[in-house]
């Protein structure tokens, strides 16, 4: 040991320190939005986190309500907004990740005529910045007869550039040729080779781009924004910012919807959460 | 034999046939659309005018636009030089060897990238709120001289934006440098620290290589994340909630004004040319100088 | 090689997703969107809504072949929707309520694709355009056609806080002018915070509040647009006016403080005492009743300050009006229901009590409910109070470069506030100086804007 011991344990507290004083940081918004979520009325104002009263440590716990939580369902329509994003998300994730590996698989495990023009124009399609397909993107919909609809929203999403790319470099790199001759020597079916060797050996990239889709879908808003126009459909995105606009002093309300908005993404977080780390760095990192 | 495979030569094509036609309808006819309307003066889809360059002889002299655009590269900027490093730091701490509850940190340092950027939007316009917001009382309360009534969102507008793109981007990009650091070989880090080398000279010699693809992966992604930045400065700063005196403008937002306020589809397409290039620059910078992270 | 399980291989997360979707995509096709049929109204004013169902229950008992089915729509959805609607035809409703500014937004392009029907000729034969309040039209005249049924006049009186400037011994008699304002309520802002700042200031102003800017630029006589709405910016009085408002921003002038109207802080710092007064339109002091119930029995109202003696002492601030789709298949009978809405003496009487608000229609002015005591304002008849006032309302321009132009104002307003600040300049022919400069500016790109739009062009000004 070239230095003394208490030197290390010494550096090892501080940046153990300095690591939770960061976190705590980074998490102290969400404690403030679940503090403002519970308490209703001008309690809202009257604490930072949660009331003081002479409870337990200090709060007045009696004073938390799900009251507004009540509210958000009942009377914001939020239950119905809630389907809506989770039908937006869960089909684009799942159409999209289809879609794209299809697409990936040919051009990573067929030789055919025209492989490199395809691939030249999923590398294309990959360049094309979004914002440059907005305006026109609208006059799109609208000569096809989409808007309005979730149609509008999900079948551009559905075979995205990037994905495709994604998926033929992995599987490229991952599914070995030999054993889809050995499947097809075995009588195996094409689209079951697909979904039972093919998919399942690419399963970090499966969850990543499927969590990230999911996300992307679930988290959009522009996209409603400018597509949909029936309150009566709109996703928690859409619904929330109207319920701001409407109940700009109720911040517990609309801290309450933002917390409903979030979980479930949280959730999905930790379901798909080491093929998600595994497959969102495989992309990004030498190989 | 071969009626599994019915017709060899046209699966691929049956195969990749769900993107070529997402492609044609939503991607190559857009994009031809967008070309033309770049040179049309429009009233919502239904009425366009044909004005020649007159789109981007107006953006010249049109100070929203360049107010838009200074607005976006300074939030571009401070991406650059206070995320990415940010990020970077983050992930050198956590990957230092003898780090307990490692992935419990990485966890609570993730957590803000899963708000979706509306929700981190709302979130963000009550935590900067006057009087009672979650950072005027906490500076209040270690420094008691602040003044809780200031108002960040109206006063420093590019600084709100810049804050909650912060708190929201910070963990993500930090999950690509961890993996990158893995890469690092350890018993080279331990000669040279038995060498004397200082730890500037450790990080550029020996962390810096490997990680180098990365970093600029993350640059780009940022960069580009900063340019398209809508919800944000949309919400955050009320654009949404009616007039605002426009101090926050980002390019993304007058696009959107443009376009679906004014319905003037043209000079919105005109606006997205402009950035399309900006964008395509970047990517092209970042191959020529970092090094291409996806080969 | 043989499967066991069609979902081996496949993570948790991924099965879970794909079941979600499944489930999800069947609940949202078993559970359909409700069809409307009928006559649609749309209505986005929380307070007008419960006023306009018994009415319309009754239509629909009249006419049973054709029911008008009414919805409460948030105002951010309804501007967005009907921006796009409007303009890619999709349906909207046959009918819907307003506000003024997303009205004028619909008169960027040419007056064709207005997207509301033109009511002019109906108004004019039903002799309504003498009835109603005439100022009250102008937000819905585009090119000299009008398209809408104008709800209100929303005329500004001065809210004080009574018990404040009683307490201090002040008469408010003694105020014509905002000059006799500042002079005579001067002693309110003398009790200091620890940091040296007032405690209290005297009007709730800021720069950063566009609507607040345009009431008091109108009350001035001034406005953006010349009367064939052609920018105007720069006028004697609307240089006047933003030096003035600059002086109340800046410096030892400063006597405004942002306490904006609807926003949670902007209540808390009313209820608390740190403002006096605010510029209140009829529809705002409803809303204070219901939203600020702890200031009962301390406010009143007065005219506003004059800008010179004999001068206007109010001003106009928001408007609503309906407006029919011109996609309805059904304007006789749209334009029916609005005016049985619009000039029923006892949805008025209902209306007022509830929210304050004065009716357009000229000849309900008289009925005794206006003259009822309000509690909430000490006892003040101020439905009379808001009346008297009424005809004196200032016009308002329906250019849909309305928000361009106020927005360009107001950033006018605070650079000149950041510009006293900075060089400590606070008389008033530097300011004026400077302000003129900066709405020159202004005007210069306002005017490129208005010039470049080929559809205003080919549709001729008015």
């Amino acid at each position: 040991m070239r230095r003394p011991r208490e030197y290390d344990t010494l550096a090892r507290v501080c940046l153990h320190v300095l690591l939770v004083t960061i976190s705590l940081f980074m998490l102290l918004p969400f404690a403030w939005m679940v503090g403002a979520s519970l308490k209703s009325g001008q309690d809202v104002f009257a604490s930072v986190f949660l009331p003081s009263g002479d409870g337990w440590l200090g709060v007045a716990w009696s004073r938390l309500s799900a009251d507004n939580f009540v509210r958000l369902f009942r009377g914001a329509g939020f239950g119905r907004a809630m389907l809506y994003s989770t039908f937006y998300a869960s089909v684009t994730a799942v159409g999209g990740t289809l879609g794209a590996s299809l697409c990936g698989y040919a051009l990573a495990k067929f030789s055919f005529c025209g492989r490199r023009l395809l691939t030249a124009v999923v590398l294309g399609a990959v360049l094309v910045p979004g914002p440059l397909l907005f305006a026109p993107g609208y006059q799109v919909l609208y000569r096809l007869g989409l808007m309005d609809s979730y149609a509008g929203l999900i079948l551009p999403a559905l075979v995205p550039a990037v994905g495709v790319f994604l998926f033929r470099q992995a599987m490229i790199h991952g599914v070995p040729d030999e054993l889809l001759d050995a499947a097809r020597i075995d009588g195996a079916g094409e689209v079951r080779i697909f979904f039972s060797i093919v998919m399942p050996m690419i399963r970090p990239m499966l969850g990543a781009f499927l969590l990230i889709t999911f996300l992307g879908a679930w988290n959009n808003f522009i996209g409603p924004q400018v597509v949909l126009q029936r309150p009566e459909i709109f996703p928690l995105t859409t619904t929330l910012t109207n319920l701001r606009g409407s109940q700009y002093q109720d911040w517990g309300l609309v801290m309450a919807g933002t917390l409903v908005s979030i979980l479930p993404m949280m959730g999905l977080f930790l379901l798909l959460q080491r093929d998600f780390i595994q497959g969102l760095t495989a992309g990004a990192v030498k190989h | 034999m071969n009626a599994r495979r019915p017709c060899p030569r046209c699966l691929p094509w049956l195969f990749a046939a769900p993107f070529l036609a997402v492609f044609v309808l939503f991607v190559a006819w857009p994009l031809g659309q967008s070309l033309l309307l770049s040179f049309q003066q429009t009233y919502g889809p239904r009425y366009s005018t044909w004005v020649g360059v007159g789109n981007f002889a107006f953006m010249l002299h049109d100070p929203s636009f360049w107010l838009a655009l200074r607005n976006t590269v300074v939030i571009a900027l401070a991406a650059l030089v206070v995320q990415t490093p940010v990020s970077l730091a983050l992930a050198m701490l956590l990957n230092r060897p003898g780090v307990r509850g490692r992935a419990v940190f990485r966890l609570a340092l993730f957590a803000p990238s899963l708000v979706g950027l509306v929700f981190a939007a709302m979130l963000f316009s009550m935590v900067l709120e006057r009087r009672y917001g979650l950072l005027n009382l906490s500076l209040h309360w270690l420094l008691p001289s602040f003044d809780t009534g200031f108002a960040w969102r109206q006063e420093l507008p590019l600084f709100s934006l810049v804050l909650a793109s912060l708190w929201l981007h910070t963990g993500f990009y930090m999950v690509y440098f961890l993996a990158a650091l893995q890469g690092v070989p350890h018993e080279q880090e331990e000669s040279a620290l038995i060498d004397g080398a200082g730890p500037w000279q450790r990080f550029r010699y020996i962390v810096w290589p490997e990680i180098r693809p990365v970093a600029g992966f993350v640059t780009l992604l940022s960069l580009v994340g900063s340019f398209q930045l809508f919800e944000l400065p949309w919400l955050l700063l009320d654009y949404s909630a009616g007039p605002t005196d426009n101090r926050g403008l980002t390019i993304m937002v007058y696009l959107y004004q443009t376009g679906f306020q004014s319905g003037d589809l043209g000079y919105a397409s005109a606006i997205g040319w402009v950035l399309a290039l900006i964008l395509m620059a970047f990517t092209w910078g970042q191959r020529r100088l970092l090094g291409d992270g996806t080969d | 090689m043989t499967l066991s399980s069609p979902c081996r291989g496949y993570s948790r997360g991924f099965v879970l997703i794909a079941l979600i979707a499944v489930l999800s995509s069947l609940a949202v096709l078993l559970w359909p969107v409700a069809k409307r049929s009928g006559v649609e109204f749309w209505v986005f004013a929380t307070f007008h809504y419960p006023f306009y169902r018994a009415p319309v229950a009754q239509w629909n008992r009249e006419h049973p072949e054709r029911p008008v089915e009414l919805s409460l729509q948030p105002l951010p959805a309804l501007e967005t929707r009907l921006l796009s609607a409007l303009r890619t035809g999709a349906p909207v409703a046959d009918m819907m309520e307003v506000e003024r500014v997303i009205a004028a937004e619909m008169f960027i392009g040419p007056l064709d694709a207005v997207g509301f029907v033109d009511l002019t000729e109906r108004l004019r034969a039903g002799g309504w355009l003498e009835r109603f309040n005439e100022p009250s039209f102008s937000p819905w005249t585009s090119r000299g056609r009008i398209f809408g049924l104008p709800h209100d006049v929303h005329p500004v009186l001065l809210a004080y806080r009574a018990d404040l400037v009683e307490a201090a011994g002040i008469d408010v008699a003694r105020i014509e002018t905002w000059e006799d304002f500042a002079r005579e309520l001067a002693p309110l802002m003398a009790e200091r915070g620890p940091d040296g700042r007032p405690l209290r200031y005297l009007l709730n102003f800021w720069p950063a509040q566009i609507e607040q800017t345009e009431i008091f630029l109108l009350q001035a006589g001034g406005g953006f647009f010349d009367e064939h709405d052609r920018p105007a910016l720069v006028t004697e009085v609307n240089v006047r006016v933003l030096a003035q408002l600059a002086a109340w921003c800046a410096g030892p002038s400063r006597i405004a403080t942002d306490a904006a109207d609807v926003t949670a802080l902007g209540n808390r710092i009313r209820l608390e005492g740190g403002v006096v007064c605010s510029p209140m339109a009829d529809w705002m002091s409803g809303l204070w009743r219901h939203d600020l119930p702890g200031l009962a029995g301390k406010m009143k109202l007065m005219p506003l300050p004059a800008w010179e003696r004999g001068g206007r002492r109010t001003s106009v601030h928001g408007g609503t009006g309906l407006v029919i789709s011109s996609n309805s298949d059904d304007v006789g009978s749209a334009f029916e229901l609005a005016l049985r809405l619009y000039t029923s003496p006892e949805l008025s009487d209902a209306m007022f009590r509830e929210t304050g608000i004065i009716g357009a229609l000229r000849e309900q002015w008289s009925r005794p409910v206006y003259d009822e005591p309000n509690s909430y304002f000490s006892g003040q008849a101020v439905g009379r109070l808001y009346i008297e006032q009424a005809p004196q309302v200032p016009r308002r321009s329906s250019s849909p470069y309305t928000v361009e132009a106020r927005r360009g104002y107001c950033i006018a307003l605070r650079q000149l506030v950041d510009w006293a600040e900075t060089h400590h300049t606070y008389d008033r022919p530097a300011l004026e100086q400077r302000a003129r400069e900066l709405l020159e500016g202004v005007q210069a790109d306002l005017v490129r804007r208005v010039e470049r739009n080929v559809y205003l062009r080919e549709g001729g000004q008015r």
